[in-house]
């Protein structure tokens, strides 16, 4: 069988079915992939017959049990939350980060914690606008960091700045990310047997995955726009049933129905809603607006937590007995989707390659 | 020829001359006062001369903002009894056509005569089209010159012929004639009534009532036809067998009938003036002719209007057989009337037609092509690609247009125009253009694409024009969208000349075509004055125009970009020049992702690949120092140093 070029298979696979989740971890590796408002494009047929951009994408097929392996060293051991060594109620006791920040603030005082620490020259982030989308950015800075903090609900294409931070020569990069963006940046990572050039995953050394449950669609900014009738948007969160948007001039709120039509289908065929395969993963407690949730995975992740509350960066909690079954409904259902939608032989699911030790399917649990 | 000789005043002294230099040497000799034209090839040096020779030869001379308007001027001064001059290519006769149609029914009063060049086989249009159907059309007589010699002896009859019948008079030249080059005799400038007065009682109107008086001034015309001397037959007097030519292809016609050795059975005759024709000396002989040969380039004008004459004396003329386009025997490689006549085509023709002489053709076609093979080392020269000049703010243009319209992801259409970046059809501008018809077409269609939204037509549309373009004929289809609420995006690719025909200066700059200070029209101005939003761009600056066109095409309406910046040719020759170069150790060839993105994909001339090192490298000699590829390669492996850099 003639085998297309793997930089047109990225195009037709993914992007012609809006497949891509704007992980961003292609635009920038050549000349020819761009991103304008959190849509990547193929610029221009760049006829190579390799090429990573295929090989690096998170919604190209990929064996999450080979995954598992690359990251953790062994199959897994928990198939809804995938492998972790822990999980804990969090909060930030850097003062600066609990303002701004979403709920307990974890993720930016890790984040400002690894930058300041010189264990990461920078972290890439995703810094909100007051109008439409958010702009990736390479914070270098404790001060850079924090003005990106607060969560975001489109799909930003933060690893471009990933590959421009690594080309402009950072080294030691810590990464918030979306669970995709996660998955983009670990296939990266165990890339065998290609050119070592632009494999910025290589210079990541620390992530923070994000729980994500879906992305919205850049016209919802319009949308928001119309409701604050055009004021600056400090905040957004979706604690329950409501989009609220915080403005100079007080809360906006939206229901969550409204927005619903903005979700980008590409989301509903997403597999991890946890960020699997991050160093820790952070959530929300969907309880209790001061703490996170954070789901401590790798070694690193553990050895990263424990140096940030011996410092006094951040306070820990076990995770309330209670709650964990809620969280476990949660993300099983969204998995069950999934499968159920990959045994219809619905289109889009070409790229999750799951074995039994994967998930085993629990039946959904409304 | 130097530019200095045009303006020698010694009768007699011969001067090597291009076409084009002797029909301007021919007008200044007339007594030429005014003359007006848009530049284009062939023709665009006769007024870049004339406009030199302004101060000197008392003259005005102008670059018009579009032909239709320089025909009028020149009727104009020819109203009031100053000798005018026209110069068009045959694209910009159809623009005038219009008003030519008019004026000739009006009539003119000094002489006026209008240079049009056509060019067969396209060589710098987009193109061939044959203007002798449009004169005709118009009712003007038409002189045909196939020698520099002969274009200035027939530009001044011109000017005898269109003042003794009160018409205009069409100088058709084809790209030989107008930059070929041959000796050409000097005459006395003529002292001429530079004193205009529009007098009281003359009236210049068109009118059905008139149109009578224009058969009549043909009808002259067509009784002095004979009597011109451009009209000539070389060959016996009883020859079975004649050509009928004119211009260049008269030449070619001469030489065949030598190469083939049939100067002693096969006559010549030569049309100097091909409408009306010189019908007595046509049939005289056509009387002794039994086989005629049309030899002519682009469509059969001159066959069908004397195979008509022939109908109608067929009588006094019979038996005789008619060889041209119709009957397929007069045909290039490509077929009858394409592209352009030579030798060695013409040979072959009249092979065909003599049938006993097709070997005879070949062996004097490869005869010829020995001779011109031994003195042209034709072998190792390489095929050059029609591409975007190295630097040229167009490549960076279309690159951030077409990289906006991919991100921008609804399929949007590119619509195109003639000019420098009408090359944009061609690989180095990634064809994006799908559409390309006459200059401002490209506004036209976009209004109309941009109204198709109630149908359901989503697709964005961006309409190209350059800056003189914006001036010669987008201005109507601006006022329209905006009348119209048409939802389009025009980008004026804005290099401050008219680029293509040799940089002559338009209405939105400050010089005329006299080398005069004036003040331009800022195109800008224009827009904003009919409330439509202007934006204006840096092309160089490729990921702000991306940033800015992407914008722009979010929006609803009709919006105006404007992407400046000089051409690249007239930017070389600023006195201090970086240096642009690939810094060896940071280019990793094949290594990197982009798959030499700059010698293969953005395609500039100067950037080339060198197969020994495995890397890109910048040929210096070429390099324009636009240096857009430092700010596009993938890893900032482009270096500039020293002189005039350009900010980013």
């Amino acid at each position: 069988m003639e085998q297309l070029r793997m930089s047109l298979r990225l195009k037709q696979e993914v992007m012609d079915t809006e497949a891509c989740t704007r992980c961003g971890l292609c635009v920038g590796l050549c000349p020819y992939i761009k991103t304008m408002n959190e849509r990547i494009a193929f610029i221009h047929d760049c006829s190579r017959e390799d090429g990573n951009c295929y090989q690096v994408c998170p919604r190209t097929p990929t064996d999450w049990a080979t995954l598992d392996q690359a990251v953790f060293g062994e199959a897994r051991t928990d198939q809804v939350l995938g492998n972790y060594a822990q999980i804990l109620y969090a909060r930030s006791l850097d003062r600066g980060t609990g303002e701004s920040g979403q709920y307990g603030g974890v993720v930016s005082a890790l984040a400002a914690f690894m930058v300041e620490s010189g264990e990461s020259e920078a972290a890439v982030v995703t810094r909100g606008e007051e109008s439409g989308p958010p702009t990736p950015v390479v914070a270098r800075t404790r001060e850079e960091i924090l003005a990106a903090s607060g969560s975001k609900y489109s799909a930003s294409p933060t690893l471009s700045a990933l590959n421009e931070g690594v080309r402009q020569g950072l080294n030691n990069l810590t990464v918030i990310g979306r669970p995709c963006q996660v998955l983009g940046l670990r296939k990266m990572q165990s890339l065998t047997g290609v050119s070592e050039h632009n494999l910025s995953a290589r210079q990541v050394n620390f992530t923070i995955g994000l729980f994500c449950f879906w992305s919205l669609d850049t016209k919802v900014y319009s949308l928001f726009e119309q409701k604050t009738e055009g004021k600056a948007v400090r905040k957004i969160d979706i604690p329950q049933n409501f989009v609220v948007l915080t403005t100079d001039a007080g809360e906006v709120q939206i229901p969550v129905d409204e927005v619903r039509e903005y979700i980008r289908p590409t989301c509903l065929r997403c597999f991890d809603p946890t960020a699997e395969f991050a160093d820790v993963a952070v959530g929300s407690t969907e309880h209790d607006p001061q703490w996170n949730t954070l789901i401590v995975r790798t070694a690193k992740g553990k050895e990263v937590v424990e140096r940030a509350v011996a410092e006094g960066r951040l306070e820990i909690k076990d995770y309330p007995a209670a709650r964990l079954p809620l969280l476990l409904t949660a993300v099983n259902n969204k998995k069950q989707r999934v499968v159920d939608g990959m045994a219809r032989g619905e289109a889009g699911y070409e790229y999750l390659i799951l074995n039994s030790a994967s998930f085993a399917a629990a039946g959904r649990e409304d | 020829m130097s530019f200095l000789s045009l303006l020698v005043n010694e009768p007699g002294r011969q001067v090597l001359m291009s076409g084009n230099e002797a029909i301007t040497r021919g007008a200044i000799e007339a007594g030429l006062s005014y003359a007006a034209s848009y530049p284009g090839s062939p023709t665009a040096e006769i007024v870049t001369n004339l406009g030199r020779l302004a101060k000197t030869h008392e003259l005005y001379a102008e670059w018009s903002v579009n032909e239709k308007v320089a025909i009028e001027e020149a009727a104009g001064a020819s109203f009031t009894g100053l000798r005018s001059l026209c110069v068009v290519k045959h694209n910009g006769l159809n623009v005038a056509l219009d008003s030519l149609v008019s004026i000739s029914i009006g009539g003119v009063k000094a002489g006026m005569v209008l240079v049009v060049g056509d060019d067969p086989a396209a060589h710098s249009s987009t193109n061939e089209e044959d203007s002798r159907l449009i004169s005709k059309v118009a009712h003007l007589p038409i002189l045909e010159p196939s020698t520099p010699e002969e274009a200035k002896q027939m530009t001044l009859a011109a000017y005898t012929l269109s003042e003794r019948v009160q018409l205009p008079v069409t100088l058709r030249c084809v790209t030989r004639l107008s930059h070929g080059s041959g000796n050409v005799t000097l005459s006395l400038i003529q002292p001429a009534n530079k004193k205009p007065v529009f007098k009281k009682e003359d009236r210049f109107v068109t009118h059905v009532a008139f149109h009578q008086a224009q058969e009549i001034k043909l009808a002259k015309i067509r009784e002095a036809a004979d009597t011109l001397p451009f009209n000539t037959y070389t060959g016996p007097e009883d020859a079975k067998t004649i050509i009928i030519a004119s211009g260049p292809s008269s030449l070619y016609a001469l030489e065949a009938v030598q190469a083939l050795g049939l100067a002693g059975e096969v006559g010549v005759l030569k049309l100097g003036i091909t409408w009306p024709l010189p019908e007595k000396f046509l049939l005289k002989h056509m009387k002794h002719a039994e086989k005629v040969i049309f030899i002519e380039e682009i469509e059969p004008f001159n066959e069908e209007n004397v195979m008509a004459l022939a109908a109608q004396h067929m009588t006094d003329i019979y038996p005789i057989q008619f060889f041209g386009q119709h009957s397929g025997h007069v045909a290039g490689p490509k077929g009858p009337g394409l592209g352009e006549m030579d030798p060695d085509i013409v040979k072959r023709s009249i092979a065909r037609v003599m049938d006993t002489g097709v070997a005879e053709a070949e062996a004097a076609v490869a005869t010829t092509n020995a001779v011109s093979a031994a003195g042209v080392p034709s072998a190792g020269i390489p095929e050059r690609e029609m591409a975007f000049c190295a630097g040229c703010p167009h490549r960076a243009s279309f690159w951030a247009m077409k990289s906006a319209l991919a991100l921008d992801g609804r399929n949007g259409v590119v619509l195109g125009d003639i000019g420098c970046y009408s090359l944009a059809l061609r690989r180095t501008g990634w064809s994006l253009p799908q559409t390309m018809h006459a200059m401002g077409s490209g506004a036209g269609i976009a209004n109309g694409l941009g109204k198709l939204d109630m149908f359901g037509f989503n697709q964005p549309v961006i309409a190209v024009v350059g800056d003189s373009t914006f001036f010669h004929a987008t201005i109507p289809a601006l006022i329209n969208a905006r009348y119209t609420s048409s939802n389009f995006m025009l980008v004026v690719l804005d290099n401050e000349t008219t680029a293509m025909t040799g940089h002559q200066p338009h209405p939105g700059l400050n010089k005329n075509a006299m080398g005069e200070d004036v003040q331009g029209i800022a195109m800008e101005d224009v827009v904003r004055g009919l409330n439509i939003p202007v934006s204006i761009h840096d092309p160089y600056d490729v990921k702000g125009t991306v940033e800015t066109v992407y914008k722009l095409l979010q929006s609803e309406g009709a919006k105006v970009l404007i992407l400046r910046r000089v051409c690249a040719l007239l930017a070389a020759k600023a006195e201090t020049r970086p240096r642009v170069y690939v810094n060896q150790d940071q280019c990793i060839g094949d290594d990197c992702g982009c798959n030499r993105f700059c010698s293969t994909t953005f395609s500039c001339p100067a950037t080339i690949w060198d197969p020994k090192k495995g890397k890109a490298v910048i040929d210096e000699v070429v390099c324009n120092r636009c240096q857009v590829c430092v700010s596009l390669c993938p890893q900032g492996a482009i270096k500039v140093e020293g002189g005039d850099q350009v900010a980013r």
